[in-house]
C-alpha cells in the first residue's frame, strides 16, 4: 500500500492528465474545429429557402391584364392540432368547397391534404385556425384563357417548354428569385427569423404588349364566325398600326375552333395581293403611267408556256394600268410587268420584306419564300407579278401594305409597347423602327391611290366598302399548292385593306382557307368590312378619330395650356431622327382639381384617352400626373363631390 | 475603495441588463412586426385574388361572346358604318 502522499500524488496527476485531456479536447473542438461545428449547428437550426418571385403580367396596351401571377394555396389539416368541436369543421368545409363529412372522414387521418389549389380570398379565413396548413404556390392566371392564346403562349412546365410571348419574354418576366433563412427546433418546425434577412425576391417585369383588347375581341369573334358561316379550312387577321408598326391584333383559327397556324408561320402564295408590287416598280422606276393601255386579249392571253386567263373578262379591247389593278387583271399585270428586268422585279419584292424575316418578337417565324432571279425559269417573271412562285405570311402582307400606308418606308412590326420594372418605371417602350425605304413617297401616294380605286364601283374590292369611310384595298385569291402542284377546288381568299384610305391608321390582313364562294371579294373584303364596322363602333384608343370626324378642319389649332405639348404627329421621319423618337411620348397634365369636362378636355389635347369615374371635381388620376405616357394611353380619372 | 469597486459591479450589471432588456424589446418587437407584415401580406393575397376573380368576370361579362347574343335578344344589332358618325367638338369647349 502506498503512502498517502504518494496515492495523493497519483490522484492529483490523474486528475491533471484529465484536465488536460479535457482542455486539449475543448481546444480541439472550439479551435481546430470549431468553423466545422458551428456550420453544423447553424445547418440543423436553421434552413435556407428559396422564396420564389412573382413573374411579371401580360397587358394590352391600355393595361388591360391578360395574364398575370396569382397565390394560389394547398389546404394541411394536421387532426391532433384541429379542434373539430369548435364549428372549425364548417368553416373549413365551407371555404374548400367540400361537405362537412369529407372534414370529418379525412381529420380520421394524422394529416389531411386538400390539394386545391384555392384562391387566397377564399382560404383567407382559414389563417390562424388551429391545425389548418396553407401551403402556397404561384401560378399564371389568365383573365380569359382563349384571349390570344396563341402569341401569348405559356411559361414552361415540367414536362412542357415555354411558348410564345412567355417564351421570348421570359428574361423579362421571370424576375430574380429570393432567399430567406428560417429558424428550426428538433421536430423540424420552422420559424420565422426576423433577425436573419436573406434576400427578397424581385419581380418580374410587367409587359404592356401592342395588342388592342378590344380589337383583339372583335377580331377573333368576327374571323370564328366567317369561319363557320362560309365553312372555310381555317383563317388568319391581323392589323397593323402603319406608321409604328404596332400589332394591334392578331387572329388564327382551323376549322371548328381549333386553333390556327398563326399569323407568323401559315405560309400561302398572296395571288393578286402582290399585284402592287410588281406596280409599285413600275411606278418607282417610272416605266408607266396609270393611263397607259394594254390590250386586254379578251380575257385569255396564250404564252409560249403557258395560257393567262382573267376570271372576268374586261369589258373594253384595252385596259389603263389603273385598270388592270382595279379589276385585278392577271392578263394586263403581266403585259405591263414585261417591262421590269428581273432585278428590278427581285428588289422591289425583297424591298417590301418578302422572303426575309420580319423580326417580331415571336419565338417562330416563317421567312416566306422568293426565288432569286438566276434561278427563275421562264415563267417566273409573270408568275410573280400576280402572286405565285412566292410565298408570304400575314404578316409579311400586312408589313408590306404598312409600308405603302406610311410614305413608302418599311416598319418593324412589334408585339412589345412597353415594360415597366418591379417598381413601375418605364424601362423599355417601343419606338418606330425603319427597315428601310421602300418606295418615294410620291409612289406610295399613287399606290394609295391605285388601291383606293380596287374598292370603288366595278373594282374588285367594291364589297369591303364604307358607306361613310373611303377604303384602300387589294383583293387576292389564290390555289393552295399542295406536294402534287395544287389542290384541285383548295383557294386562298385574301384581302388586305388601308384604313382610311387617306391617312391610313389601320392596315388589315383577312385571309381564309378555301371558303365556301372562293374568291376574296365575296369571303374576306366582307369580312373585312365587318371588323372594320365594328371598331367604328367600339371604344377603342387605336384610332385616332379626328380626322375621322365630320366638318374636321385640316388641322385645327386648339388653344393652347402652359404645360400643353403640341398635338402628336404618327409619322416617322426617314432617315429616323432623334427628335421622331421622342414625338411618341407624353407627359400626363395635372387635371387634379379640375371639372371632369376641363380635365377631359386636357388630356385630349395631351393626345390621351379618358376614363372618368364619378361625377364632380377630379379628386385623382392613374397614372399620376408629370408621368411619361405612350401618346393614346389611357388615363383613369376619379371625380367626387360637385363641380367647382 | 472596495465599496466603489462594488459600485462598479453594479453599475456594469444594470448597464448588462439594460443592454439584455433593449436586444430582448427589440426581436419581440421585430417578430411582432413580422407578424403583422405576414398578416397584411396575406389579407394583400387576398385582395388581389379577389381582383383578378372580379377582372375575370369583367373579361367575360364584356366579351363580344357574351354581349352580342344577348343584344340580339334584345333586337339590337352592330351599326353600320354609316349609322356611326364622329363629331367633332366645337373649338369654345376644348
Amino acid at each position: 500500500m502506498a503512502k498517502p502522499a504518494v496515492r495523493l500524488t497519483v490522484i492529483g496527476a490523474g486528475f491533471a492528465v484529465g484536465l488536460a485531456a479535457l482542455a486539449a479536447r475543448a481546444a480541439q473542438v472550439q479551435l481546430v474545429d470549431g468553423a466545422t461545428y458551428a456550420a453544423r449547428a447553424t445547418a440543423q437550426r436553421t434552413d435556407s429557402i428559396v422564396l420564389p418571385a412573382r413573374r411579371g403580367g401580360l397587358f394590352d396596351r391600355d393595361g388591360v391584364p391578360l395574364a398575370t401571377t396569382e397565390d394560389v394555396y394547398h389546404v394541411g389539416l394536421n387532426a391532433k392540432e384541429f379542434r373539430a368541436g369548435r364549428g372549425d369543421v364548417a368553416l373549413v368545409a365551407r371555404r374548400l368547397g367540400v361537405n362537412e363529412g369529407q372534414v370529418r372522414r379525412a381529420l380520421r387521418r394524422p394529416y389531411a391534404h386538400f390539394e386545391g389549389p384555392y384562391p387566397a380570398d377564399r382560404v383567407h379565413p382559414l389563417r390562424g385556425v388551429p391545425g389548418v396548413y396553407l401551403e402556397t404556390e404561384l401560378v399564371r392566371t389568365h383573365p380569359d384563357p382563349d384571349f390570344a392564346r396563341l402569341v401569348l403562349g405559356r411559361p414552361a412546365m415540367p414536362g412542357r417548354p415555354a411558348s410564345g410571348l412567355e417564351r421570348v419574354l421570359d428574361s423579362l418576366l421571370a424576375g430574380t428569385p429570393g432567399r430567406a433563412v428560417v429558424l428550426r427546433d428538433g421536430r423540424g418546425r420552422r420559424y420565422e427569423s426576423p433577425a436573419r434577412q436573406g434576400a427578397f425576391p424581385v419581380s418580374g417585369h410587367d409587359v404592356y404588349l401592342t395588342l388592342d383588347a378590344t380589337i383583339q375581341d372583335i377580331v377573333e369573334t368576327a374571323l370564328a364566325e366567317a369561319i363557320e358561316r362560309l365553312d372555310a379550312a381555317g383563317g388568319d387577321v391581323v392589323v397593323l398600326e402603319p406608321h409604328s408598326g404596332e400589332i394591334l391584333a392578331l387572329a388564327s383559327r382551323g376549322a371548328r375552333g381549333a386553333p390556327g397556324t398563326g399569323v407568323f408561320t401559315s405560309v400561302f402564295e398572296p395571288g393578286s395581293t402582290a399585284k402592287v408590287f410588281a406596280a409599285a416598280a413600275l411606278l418607282e422606276h417610272q416605266l408607266v403611267e396609270p393611263t397607259d393601255s394594254v390590250y386586254a386579249e379578251a380575257g385569255k392571253w396564250v404564252l409560249p408556256y403557258r395560257t393567262m386567263r382573267d376570271d372576268h373578262e374586261f369589258p373594253r379591247a384595252w385596259m389603263t394600268f389603273a385598270e388592270a389593278i382595279r379589276v385585278s387583271s392577271n392578263i394586263g399585270t403581266v403585259k405591263f410587268a414585261q417591262r421590269l428586268t428581273p432585278a428590278q422585279q427581285y428588289e422591289m419584292l425583297r424591298a417590301f420584306g418578302i422572303g426575309a424575316y420580319t423580326g417580331v418578337e415571336y419565338p417562330a417565324e416563317a421567312r416566306g419564300r422568293l426565288p432569286r432571279p438566276d434561278r427563275w425559269s421562264g415563267t417566273t417573271a409573270q408568275s410573280l407579278a400576280i402572286g405565285y412562285e412566292l410565298s408570304v405570311t400575314p404578316l409579311h402582307l400586312a408589313q408590306a401594305y404598312a409600308a405603302i400606308a406610311s410614305e413608302g418606308v418599311l416598319m418593324r412590326p412589334t408585339l412589345v409597347h412597353r415594360v415597366r420594372d418591379a417598381g413601375g418605371r418605364i424601362v423599355y417602350r417601343h419606338r418606330p423602327e425603319p427597315v428601310r425605304r421602300v418606295v418615294q413617297p410620291a409612289t406610295a401616294a399613287r399606290l394609295r391611290e391605285l388601291l383606293r380605286e380596287v374598292v370603288t364601283e366595278g373594282g374588285t374590292g367594291r364589297s369591303a366598302a364604307l358607306s361613310t369611310y373611303e377604303l384602300a384595298g387589294k383583293t387576292g385569291t389564290a390555289r393552295v399548292a399542295g406536294p402534287r402542284g395544287y389542290v384541285p377546288g383548295a383557294h386562298t381568299a385574301v384581302f388586305a385593306s388601308l384604313f382610311p384610305a387617306e391617312n391610313p391608321q389601320l392596315v388589315m390582313v383577312v385571309k381564309l382557307d378555301s371558303p365556301r364562294g372562293a374568291y376574296a371579294a365575296l369571303t374576306a373584303a366582307p369580312l373585312t368590312r365587318s371588323v372594320l364596322e365594328q371598331v367604328l363602333a367600339a371604344r377603342t384608343g387605336a384610332l385616332d378619330r379626328r380626322p375621322l370626324a365630320v366638318d374636321a378642319p385640316p388641322e385645327a389649332a386648339p388653344a393652347a395650356d402652359a404645360d400643353d405639348e403640341p398635338a402628336p404627329r404618327h409619322v416617322v421621319a426617314w432617315p429616323p431622327v432623334e427628335e421622331a423618337e421622342t414625338a411618341a411620348s407624353r407627359r400626363v397634365p395635372n387635371v387634379v382639381g379640375l371639372s371632369l369636362r376641363e380635365a377631359a378636355a386636357r388630356l385630349h389635347r395631351a393626345g390621351l384617352q379618358v376614363r372618368a369615374t364619378g361625377f364632380g371635381t377630379v379628386s385623382g388620376m392613374t397614372p399620376p400626373a408629370g408621368d411619361s405616357v405612350a401618346v393614346g394611353s389611357l388615363v383613369t380619372v376619379r371625380a367626387e363631390g360637385r363641380s367647382p | 475603495m472596495a465599496a466603489r469597486g462594488r459600485h462598479w459591479l453594479v453599475l456594469w450589471l444594470l448597464f448588462a441588463l439594460a443592454m439584455l432588456f433593449w436586444v430582448n424589446a427589440r426581436q419581440t418587437a421585430s417578430v411582432v412586426l413580422a407578424s403583422e407584415l405576414r398578416d397584411l401580406r396575406a389579407e394583400r393575397m387576398a385582395a388581389e385574388a379577389r381582383r383578378a376573380a372580379l377582372q375575370r368576370r369583367f373579361r367575360e361579362a364584356e366579351s363580344r361572346a357574351t354581349l352580342i347574343p344577348k343584344a340580339e335578344a334584345l333586337g339590337l344589332r352592330l351599326p353600320v358604318d354609316s349609322e356611326i358618325v364622329t363629331l367633332r367638338r366645337p373649338p369654345e369647349e376644348r
